[in-house]
């Protein structure tokens, strides 16, 4: 079971990454335990949370701006509700290498979003968030909930899932009041 | 033919309390209908906060409810309210007031 949560993570890295995981990484990378799943979730919160905050310095468009800002307000509390969890089962978050190649793929999305300003920024902001909910919420329905093993932690999941869906319809909704297609995004 | 009186005007009705859930992003009930004078609380159930905001001319809002805080409104204005959540813009809710 243990191994088949360890494919859960990295779909959900593949997934969320847009990319693949070596397999040779795969391979050398150990079992995720409980606490490591836990960090690969709240890592993806983080990532988010970050990434709207770079937005919020970025765009100048207000609805850009208060979507952003529902990112992190959202983000920010299922991390809170994530923590608690955790201290309740008595869980630490473990960093791991599904969490470090989630990063690493969200340096990457900064990096070139760092290049674009204005309605090109925003088009491809939109586009990232769009794509990075689908991703999320496909990893929740199609590998999270039917592997989990810990009712709470399930539940949680379960409990969020709808937010992830709404911030996805949210996205799709600006994205399309914006207009022209993004040649700059991916 | 007094107390028929009291009744057809609507003065012996105690405004009563209504309550909508706001859980799975979405209002519960989505639609709803009041008296004049009645209050109407919501309910935060999820995880993310939310607001219950009117749209339309008359304004009110619960301001932002983090998980488990209510916000209440006493419907004074008849006709129908449309609401929605302005962290989520895509929920939206009805409140009609007769």
């Amino acid at each position: 079971m243990s191994r088949s949560r360890y494919q859960a993570a990295l779909t959900v890295a593949a997934l969320v990454c847009a990319t693949s995981l070596h397999a040779q990484n795969a391979a050398a990378a150990p079992d995720l335990s409980d606490p490591e799943v836990a960090h690969v979730a709240v890592t993806a919160n983080n990532i988010d949370i970050d990434m709207a905050k770079f937005a919020q310095t970025r765009t100048h468009n207000a609805a850009v701006k208060q979507f952003a800002q529902t990112m992190i307000t959202d983000h920010t509390a299922v991390n809170q509700q994530a923590a608690a969890l955790a201290q309740k089962l008595g869980v630490t978050p473990a960093d791991n290498a599904v969490s470090q190649s989630l990063q690493s793929g969200a340096k990457q999305a900064r990096a070139s979003l760092e290049r674009l300003h204005g309605a090109a920024f925003d088009r491809a902001y939109l586009d990232r968030e769009v794509a990075y909910h689908q991703a999320v919420l496909d990893a929740i329905d199609k590998v999270l909930v039917p592997t989990t093993e810990n009712a709470e932690l399930r539940k949680l999941l379960t409990d969020v899932r709808p937010a992830i869906a709404t911030h996805l319809e949210h996205a799709k909704q600006l994205r399309g009041q914006l207009g022209s297609p993004s040649r700059t995004s991916k | 033919m007094i107390v028929w009186l009291i009744v057809l005007l609507g003065l012996g009705r105690a405004p009563t309390t209504h309550t909508v859930e706001i859980r799975g992003m979405e209002f519960h009930p989505a639609v709803l209908t009041v008296a004049a004078g009645d209050t109407v609380v919501w309910v935060n159930r999820d995880i993310v906060p939310h607001t219950a905001t009117a749209t339309g001319r008359t304004k009110w809002d619960t301001g932002q409810l983090t998980q488990g805080r209510t916000g209440r409104y006493i419907a004074h204005a008849r006709g129908t309210a449309r609401y929605a959540c302005t962290l989520h813009p895509t929920m939206h809710g009805t409140l009609r007031v007769r």
